[in-house]
């Protein structure tokens, strides 16, 4: 019950009277498209812990028995070592996890990342929320 | 008794537990009596606690262990309830350009440095705070870039534009004060296409109100593209157990060659 107050009062503080935080360093919404929500399973073949966006890819395997790698983009490593991730120890090559994102606006099997089922079944964020850097829902001046 | 006993414990249930951080939290203070506002520290927040408390469940970017969560809203966005910045006409026109291209020329997108005041108010990286009695140091992990705020001095008379300006503070009473100049006209203030003259001129007051919290406010003066200086506040949250890592953003920086490639390919970025 305590918490719950304290963080709906949380909640409401950030909502009015801040000037939040800013949330990634590009715009989502030039490269994906918040109208293709997509949920994958598949085994991660390679992870890229680089700056400014780190990249990981898996291969899936579809009804026809084809395989296809689809690549996913998600948070710097410094914002996922905060938000609990270990290079090398939580996700590795071989694993066989489930991530929702938001695909590429060019359809291809490219995605931005949101979140993560790792094998042992615990969740992590790998990526901001759909819409994040790309301006919000009112511009920054009033429209006259 | 034991009846108030438990009256006094479903009161006490009901105060967040932020309340109880609130009460005793003296402000630490240095030799020379000023406010010491050493530390890391997250931007755009006003929970209290751990970078983990305070960024689980609806925390940065709304993300953390509640996917559910609404996101908080970025610095590149305008927050509900903020009056509209005050642009003069042709300038307003320009920045809605940027909103309606989603952000597309966002100069960070570039990893150039985010200037000020949009730095400071950044959350999703933390930025340190190293406090001297004749200087203060800012060290912020978004882009790596830093500032060097000498006290009780005055601006160099050959100031180069640059992406963070020219800082010198002092204090006036328990606030600091930063005075800074010397910009250029690359970065964005505080929202989707803020853009701004080499003329801008920002005046920020940082007071440490309690141990935890820093309130944030600034005023952006730029006559050539303001009708009038634009106020903003917001409020620096104490981090503790949090480092200022490494973050190098042209190491690998697809975004650019991204839009360029999908804007060649006719996809609707517009809104």
């Amino acid at each position: 019950m305590t918490r719950w107050i304290s963080c709906a009062c949380g909640l409401i503080a950030m909502t009015w009277i801040t000037a939040g935080p800013a949330v990634a360093h590009h715009s989502f919404g030039a490269e994906y498209d918040v109208n293709k929500p997509v949920t994958i399973t598949g085994v991660v073949t390679e992870i890229d812990w680089r700056s400014p966006h780190t990249f990981f890819f898996v291969d899936v395997t579809g009804t026809d028995g084809k395989v296809a790698n689809w690549k996913f983009e998600g948070y710097p490593p410094t914002v996922l070592n905060r938000l609990g991730w270990k290079k090398d120890q939580t996700m590795k090559p071989g694993d066989r996890i489930t991530v929702t994102g938001w695909r590429a606006r060019d359809g291809s099997n490219w995605a931005h990342s949101r979140e993560i089922t790792l094998t042992d079944g615990r969740k992590l964020m790998f990526g901001p929320p759909a819409g994040t850097g790309d301006g919000g829902s009112a511009p920054a001046v009033d429209v006259r | 008794m034991t009846r108030r006993v438990i009256v006094a414990l479903m009161v006490l249930s009901l105060i967040p537990a932020s309340a109880f951080a609130q009460a005793g939290s003296a402000v630490p203070r240095g030799p020379d009596g000023k406010p010491d506002l050493t530390g890391v520290w997250q931007g755009g927040s006003t929970l209290r606690g751990s970078w983990d408390d305070a960024n689980s469940g609806f925390g940065v970017g709304g993300s953390g262990k509640n996917p559910d969560a609404p996101p908080v809203v970025g610095s590149n966005e305008r927050p509900a309830g903020r009056e509209g910045a005050p642009y003069q006409e042709w300038a307003a026109k320009k920045v809605l350009e940027s909103f309606n291209k989603r952000a597309i020329d966002d100069p960070t997108a570039l990893c150039l440095p985010p200037g000020v005041p949009r730095s400071v108010m950044l959350g999703l990286f933390p930025q340190k705070i190293v406090q001297t009695p004749k200087e203060i140091v800012v060290l912020y992990e978004y882009m790596h870039t830093f500032r060097m705020i000498p006290l009780n001095a005055k601006h160099p008379d050959d100031v180069l534009a640059s992406y963070m300006g020219d800082s010198v503070g002092h204090w006036e009473g328990d606030t600091l004060v930063v005075d800074v100049i010397g910009f250029n006209d690359k970065t964005w203030l505080a929202g989707t296409g803020t853009f701004h003259s080499e003329a801008l001129h920002i005046t920020e007051r940082y007071t440490r109100v309690d141990r935890d919290r820093i309130n944030y406010e600034v005023t952006m003066d730029d006559p050539k593209v303001f009708t009038k200086p634009w106020a903003v506040t917001s409020s620096l949250m104490l981090r503790e157990g949090t480092r200022v890592q490494e973050y190098v953003c042209a190491e690998n920086n697809l975004d650019p060659a991204n839009f360029e490639k999908l804007l060649k390919a006719g996809a609707q970025i517009s809104r």
